[in-house]
């Protein structure tokens, strides 16, 4: 028998029950678009975690730190120094350090794709009335490039290693300045400080420490009142571009060369020890600046834990958001399948319903088939009649589940639009559809099996014996 | 002239016992018989006899519980239903008391039926299906639906679709059962005409002694046994041919 004319065959017995295929079919529909939408909430929550994740610093960074034995060497300038609990590694043994030697060991590990040196320091910046405390970070230019910044017209990054530029981000100004009459910020009344990175003169002070004593009227060990220290007009080689409150990870921050900041810095401080760098036990400073952070960029997702624990073995701190994401992903896969669990329980319905709907298809044609299996219909061919009229129903509820799923996707995007998720809420994936279409398929086939392997053991007799 | 003529289907010593409850029905109590190829022959007897029972074990529609099934030289109780189903198929074709036509279907297609599940293409058993109910006498029928026909046109339909896969051997269980008495006899002669213009063997199972007589031989049956075999060969000549 030909498989056209075996599929004619189904189609014209599904076209004979119109009313009863349509209900089933209709069951099919709505189990279909249930589990459709329910998944497409689940991964339009995945997106929007990503998207979330893309958005603070990527999924391939790694931050790596010193370790200056028994504690965190996350220095922090400004004389505030925060010493983060000991994760469990190398207690008060030899000090890990960032030097260049240590950055170039680090980009030396498979999978790495670059490693980016951050000298951060914390530097006071004032102009006219406005007064404001950043942080500073000098870094390479590649790393820079890396981050995609956006910036403002006539704006470009700090090539130069010798001279200190410095590029602001958008929301430097918003954040940390205030006015030093009223000391009230921009977040706290609305108005915004009068300040002009690109065009007017900043002043920077390095040494904030001296800067606060001296403001403060305080003295030293000796008795002497501190001098203020020196300030510095830095020229800025641009702004990020972006509003007042478009906040991002790298809104609040001033960015430099890295070799530019290390001149600067050996240049104010000159044998003294910059603040936020380590010491020697006489509490000199060392020869060399060592970095504070240094962000390892990983060429695939798949390699971060590999190459973290690497880094780690080698004593330093090293964290990334791969830990958070995986936490993250796992507890929006528990979201998804609870969602999914109750979309496949009314597919579940509309399966029992296939079956229902062709077993009484099935009594109804006791006749008929035992008629076609005496006149020479072959048992597989009854067999797979039956499971062909099935699949349709499976197949064409599926296909009309999916046109609601996409109708039903599009109407909660619109309601929610803007409420939660920038990428909405429901995303239908184009593999979730060929999935969708292939499993409906599938469920109608499995519920049909039964009902058609007990039509092709139907007496051929019942065809001859009259009722 | 006995000897000249081929065996097509052979029964012998064949039992069918059918146990209801505790009780046991023997519907077919050691049968033998021969038929030759090109003959009409009908089986008779009473209500509950065996007839039924008989044509369907030689037809392989149902296993015997003893005893042998030859048709054309192959054991019919020896195969599986697959088998058996390929075996009819290729050399059976079956008329039905109650015509069995699929409702669905028009004359034509439900004339084709049997050549679809032989993967004849469309056009082509179509064509054949035309033929035959033109032979059948309905060429102006072509389009109804069974509904849409009387009994006797029914059973045309019926006999045209037995007949059009050539088959060498048609089986028919009552075909003129649920027929007014002219319209049977009608139904008979078109039966005998077209069987004998192919040299085709046909076994009918009738209750009725006069529609018996179109046959060359008949079988009597009672209880599940051949009592009596007459043979009208010699008797009619060929005076109807
Ligand atoms: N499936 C069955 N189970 C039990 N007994 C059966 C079965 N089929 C037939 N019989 C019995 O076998 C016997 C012969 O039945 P069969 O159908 O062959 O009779 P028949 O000669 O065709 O009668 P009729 O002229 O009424 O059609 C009957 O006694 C019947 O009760
Ligand atoms: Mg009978």
């Amino acid at each position: 028998m030909k498989f056209r004319d075996l599929l004619g065959m189904s189609i014209s017995s599904l076209w004979r029950r119109k009313l009863r295929t349509i209900l089933t079919i209709l069951g099919v529909v709505i189990g279909t678009a249930s589990i459709v939408v329910m998944i497409s909430l689940g991964l339009g929550l995945d997106k929007a975690q990503m998207a979330q994740i893309e958005q603070y610093g990527g999924l391939t960074t790694i931050n790596v730190r010193g370790n200056e034995g028994g504690s965190s060497g996350y220095y922090m300038g400004g004389g505030v120094s925060v010493a983060v609990e000991d994760v469990g590694s190398s207690d008060s043994s030899e000090p890990t350090r960032l030097d260049d030697a240590a950055i170039e060991v680090l980009s030396q590990i498979e999978n790495v794709e670059s490693v980016a040196p951050m000298l951060q320091t914390y530097v006071i910046g004032r102009q006219g009335i406005y007064e404001g405390q950043f942080n500073l970070i000098g870094t390479t230019v590649e790393a820079l490039e890396n981050m995609h910044l956006e910036l403002t017209e006539g704006s470009s990054l700090p090539t130069s290693e010798t001279e200190l530029k410095i590029l602001y981000g958008n929301t430097v100004v918003s954040d940390n300045f205030y006015n030093s009459r009223n000391n009230e910020y921009y977040w706290e009344n609305g108005n915004m400080p009068d300040v002009d990175l690109v065009n007017d003169p900043l002043f920077l002070i390095f040494d904030s420490d001296a800067y606060w004593n001296s403001k403060w009227g305080g003295t030293d060990e000796n008795g002497n009142p501190y001098k203020a220290p020196k300030k510095y007009v830095v020229e800025s080689c641009g702004v990020m571009a972006g509003g007042p409150e478009d906040y991002s990870s790298s809104s609040y921050n001033a960015y430099c060369n890295v070799e530019a900041l290390k001149v600067q810095l050996k240049k104010i401080f000159k044998g003294r020890v910059i603040p936020g760098q380590p010491q020697t036990k006489a509490g000199k400073p060392y020869k060399e600046i060592y970095y504070n952070q240094a962000e390892v960029k990983v060429t695939d997702m798949k390699y971060m834990e590999e190459v973290q624990e690497i880094i780690r073995g080698m004593g330093y701190y090293a964290d990334s958001n791969i830990e958070w994401i995986t936490q993250m992903r796992e507890s929006s896969r528990s979201v998804q399948a609870a969602l999914g669990g109750i979309g496949a329980v009314s597919l579940f319905v509309a399966a029992i319903g296939i079956a229902n709907t062709m077993m009484m298809s099935i009594y109804e044609r006791t006749k008929e088939i035992g008629v076609i299996k005496v006149l020479g219909c072959e048992l597989p061919n009854i067999r797979n009649m039956f499971l062909a009229e099935a699949a349709f129903i499976g197949l064409i509820g599926g296909a009309i589940g999916l046109v609601l799923s996409y109708i039903i996707s599009a109407v909660i995007n619109m309601v929610t639009k803007g409420m939660m998720y920038e990428t909405g809420v429901s995303y239908i994936p184009v593999w979730l559809t060929l999935t969708a279409l292939l499993f409906a398929m599938i469920v109608g086939m499995v519920s049909g099996l039964f009902p058609a392997l007990r039509a092709m053991r139907l007496s051929p007799l019942a065809a001859i014996r009259n009722e | 002239m006995a000897q000249e003529r081929k065996a097509v289907i052979q029964a012998k010593n064949l039992y069918k016992i059918y146990s209801v409850g505790e009780s046991k029905v023997r519907a077919l109590n050691g049968v033998n018989l021969t038929i030759y190829k090109g003959e009409f022959c009908s089986i008779v007897g009473t209500s509950g006899s065996g007839k039924s029972t008989m044509l369907n074990m030689l037809a392989g529609l149902e296993k015997p519980t003893k005893g042998e099934v030859i048709i054309g030289g192959e054991h019919l109780e020896k195969m599986n239903e697959n088998q058996l189903v390929r075996f009819r198929r290729e050399h059976v074709g079956f008329i039905f008391q109650s015509f069995n036509l699929l409702g669905t279907l028009d004359a034509r297609e439900n004339v084709a039926l049997p050549l679809t599940f032989r993967g004849m293409p469309k056009k082509e058993r179509l064509a054949k299906a035309d033929a035959m109910l033109n032979l059948v006498g309905l060429p102006k029928h072509k389009d109804h639906r069974p509904n849409e026909m009387s009994g006797g046109q029914q059973q045309r339909v019926g006999v045209a679709r037995a007949l059009v896969v050539d088959p060498e051997i048609i089986f028919a269980d009552e075909p003129t059962g649920n027929l007014d008495s002219n319209t049977s006899a009608e139904v008979m002669g078109l039966m005998k005409k077209i069987v004998r213009e192919q040299n085709q063997t046909l076994v009918m199972v009738t209750h009725d002694n006069h529609l018996a007589g179109f046959a060359d031989r008949i079988f009597h049956i009672i209880d599940g046994k051949i009592v009596k075999i007459e043979d009208n060969t010699g008797k009619r000549g060929d005076e109807d041919l």
